[in-house]
């Protein structure tokens, strides 16, 4: 136990000790509070680039359609109150007049231009060109208008008085979306999306991250010749376990820092934000318990320990870097479909299928927390997947510690598949 | 006799493709200086190995100073010297030699006082420059094989197994190594060391085993060795132009069984029942002027190329099945 320790903590300080873990360290809320932040920061010029101002109505409906667009539209959300600028023209301009507009558009002296012609005033087609033709809000918000006008001019023309059905059509309605589960409501739907995606993609990140640390350590090991001595000192099933336990920690230590710095921005968004010249966009704090807490913290270390085990029993397997790679890749492909998933089981997560995936042990440690943070899962579901993940891990340290001790001195060439058979038979 | 710090009786072990060792049973005492010998592929790593408990013998038992060697602890008190060398490149000397005395059951600050003493005794410190304090691939090849060595030997080991030590090793390491093995032994420890340097095992080995394709060819004391091997060998030296007459005379199977032509002299091994009287009225008739004729005792490097002979060499099986 106590040699098992030791091992342990060499592991850890000299991961820990290691510039690289330094680096991940600060980077990893670095690249967090991009991925947080560059949302915010591309509605910000989404919002920019719908600046009513810098787009042209072409109107050849011979109506008053384009104006009444334009007033709908209203002026840029930077405070600039000015109008979009119509044009009327005749169907027979519109050609030439379209295509000056695509110019100035190219020139960046236009962000865009509106077409309305006599389809239009029918509430049939309108087409818009501009360079933020790809924003959906923008679109979504001259679709809407346009609709708007075409109904207002309908009633108008249907006898209803202009300023009255003006001002009854403007409707701006804000949804609110409210999550309720079993045991009432809690938070905002978006907000458990968020953390869904942010628990299992930092889950896969770790996992991916530090099992590679484990195979590289044990590939290491035996190239160096260093097993040799460290196995004629320590039993292979204690080095492993503390090879485990001791990467384990330092994941475990970075997953604090980057919470911690997480938690940290949440805090001082505003001065942050500010300072970095964006508005302060309301984040809604999503509810998560201490129970949430524990049971993501769970499915942390038996995925790791899972994983951490098969990737210790590859890297006993191989005898250098690229056969590493390689032999590890079944392994890779087991955690990346995992995360595959992560989309699919966020849109659907009562679906059967979803359901059934993220039981699989393998997959499990990644989307069981997806699931449960969107929607309520039973508790002895999650008990349920917790016990099948425990005995798949117990399962896969006992086949790798096996791996472990025949093919960590063993060299040259990679053992087929019937050897390796054969080693977990006889192992010793 | 003294207590055994090693006892091997009848332990077998076979791999898939064949055995590596087969029946072998050998005894060390204590406080002796022990020379496993033979040629490579012959099983001396795979024995150590089961000696370190390592990998288990498929049959037979292994004790080590007096106690079965799979008891927990027991293996603290053994030092080990592998022959395939290697140490944690990125880590620094002192830790790493500390992390590896904690392996063996000592504590960390125990570690530390044990430490700078050795690294002085080897200058891997001097006034000018602590190497502990370096990480240990900014060492040269010379100066890591003295850090591992310092790992071998940290933990005050009763009994402390060399691989192939010699190997790789320049003659001022090689010294240094000797000296230590010397100093071991006067304190009392055991040193089993395998080799197939013959040369180096006869200068220290009290006693030696020889083993050939998994097997003991023979064991005892240095001196027993050589004296039931019995004077069968003597070295002739004619003046240089009369070499063709003796070599001729040596061709004659009824008094010579072989000859070792060493240029300089002749080694011969005589034939069975041969007199080697009858060797010297021969090369006396000759009438060559004689330099030299010797019986001599037959060195272990002989001994051994008699015993195991070239069949004993298998071809293509390394020391690490």
């Amino acid at each position: 136990m106590a040699k098992l320790w030791a091992v342990a903590k060499r592991e850890y300080l000299e991961r820990v000790r290691s510039r690289w873990f330094v680096i991940a360290t600060l980077l990893g809320p670095l690249m967090m509070t991009v991925l947080f932040l560059l949302p915010i920061y591309l509605r910000t010029r989404g919002m920019e680039s719908a600046k009513a101002s810098n787009i042209v109505i072409l109107d050849a409906t011979r109506t008053e359609l384009g104006a009444a667009v334009a007033q709908s539209l209203g002026g840029g959300l930077q405070g600039d109150t000015s109008l979009a600028h119509v044009i009327r023209l005749a169907p027979s301009e519109l050609a030439q007049a379209e295509s000056s507009a695509t110019r100035d558009v190219m020139a960046k002296r236009l962000d865009g231009y509106l077409v309305l012609d006599s389809l239009s005033s029918f509430g049939m087609s309108a087409r818009y060109a501009g360079r933020n033709a790809s924003t959906i809000p923008d679109m979504e918000r001259i679709k809407r208008q346009v609709e708007q006008a075409v109904l207002i001019n309908r009633l108008e023309r249907a006898g209803f008085d202009a300023d009255r059905v003006r001002s009854l059509s403007r409707v701006n309605l804000r949804l609110a979306t409210e999550r309720i589960t079993e045991t009432g409501r809690g938070g905002s739907g978006v907000g458990n999306i968020a953390v869904a995606f942010i628990a299992s993609f930092v889950l896969y990140t770790l996992i991916v991250l530090y099992g590679q640390t484990i195979l590289r350590g044990v590939v290491d090991e035996k190239n160096n010749r260093v097993a040799e001595v460290v196995v004629a000192s320590v039993q292979p099933e204690s080095l492993l376990a503390g090879k485990v336990l001791g990467v384990g920690s330092v994941a475990l230590t970075q997953l604090a820092a980057w919470t911690a710095s997480l938690a940290l921005f949440v805090r001082f968004r505003t001065p942050i934000l500010a300072w970095l010249g964006m508005p302060n966009a309301p984040i809604g704090l999503p509810g998560v318990g201490f129970l949430d807490i524990v049971m993501l913290l769970v499915f942390f270390v038996l995925g790791f320990i899972l994983y951490a085990a098969l990737f210790a029993a590859i890297g006993a397997m191989v005898s250098n870097e690229q056969d590493a790679q390689q032999a590890a890749t079944p392994v890779t492909i087991l955690i990346v479909m995992s995360a595959v998933f992560i989309q699919p089981v966020m849109l659907n997560p009562t679906s059967t299928t979803n359901k059934i995936i993220s039981w699989i042990p393998f997959s499990a440690p990644i989307l069981m927390p997806v699931r449960t943070s969107i929607v309520a899962v039973p508790w002895y579901e999650v008990a349920l997947v917790m016990l099948g993940l425990i005995a798949a891990c117990v399962v896969c340290l006992w086949i790798a510690a096996r791996i472990y001790r025949v093919g960590i001195l063993m060299y040259g060439k990679r053992p087929t598949l019937m050897e390796v058979a054969r080693w977990i038979k006889y192992a010793r | 006799m003294a207590e055994l710090a090693l006892d091997i009786q009848s332990v077998v072990k076979r791999f898939a493709q064949h055995v590596a060792v087969r029946e072998l049973t050998l005894q060390v005492p204590q406080g002796a200086v022990y020379g496993l010998l033979g040629p490579n592929g012959a099983g001396k790593t795979t024995t150590i190995r089961m000696i370190l408990n390592i990998i288990m013998p498929d049959q037979g038992s292994i004790r080590v100073l007096g106690r079965p060697n799979t008891e927990s602890k027991l293996l603290d008190r053994v030092g080990y010297l592998p022959e395939e060398r290697g140490l944690y490149k990125k880590m620094q000397v002192r830790r790493l030699l500390r992390f590896l005395a904690e392996l063996k059951g000592i504590s960390g600050r125990e570690a530390d006082k044990r430490i700078g003493p050795w690294l002085e005794r080897l200058t891997l410190k001097t006034p000018e420059k602590d190497w502990g304090l370096s990480k240990v691939d900014e060492l040269s090849r010379g100066m890591q094989q003295k850090v591992q060595f310092i790992a071998c030997l940290l933990h005050d080991p009763d009994l402390v197994i060399l691989d192939e030590p010699f190997s790789g090793l320049d003659p001022i390491n090689a010294q240094a190594l000797k000296d230590t093995v010397i100093e071991l032994k006067r304190r009392g420890k055991t040193i089993l060391f395998s080799t197939h340097l013959m040369e180096s095992a006869e200068r220290m080995c009290d006693s030696v085993c020889i083993i050939a394709r998994g097997e003991k060819v023979l064991d005892g004391s240095v001196e027993a060795v050589k004296s039931e091997h019995g004077i069968r060998h003597v070295a002739i030296a004619v003046a240089n132009k009369s070499t063709d007459g003796v070599r001729s005379l040596l061709e004659d199977p009824r008094i010579v069984k072989s000859v070792d032509d060493q240029n300089r002299f002749f080694e011969v091994e005589l034939a069975d029942g041969a007199n080697p009287q009858e060797l010297l009225r021969r090369v006396v008739a000759l009438g060559v002027p004689i330099e030299r004729f010797e019986l001599i005792q037959p060195s272990l490097h002989q001994i051994f190329l008699d015993r195991v002979g070239a069949k004993g060499v298998e071809a293509g099986i390394t020391g690490h099945g």
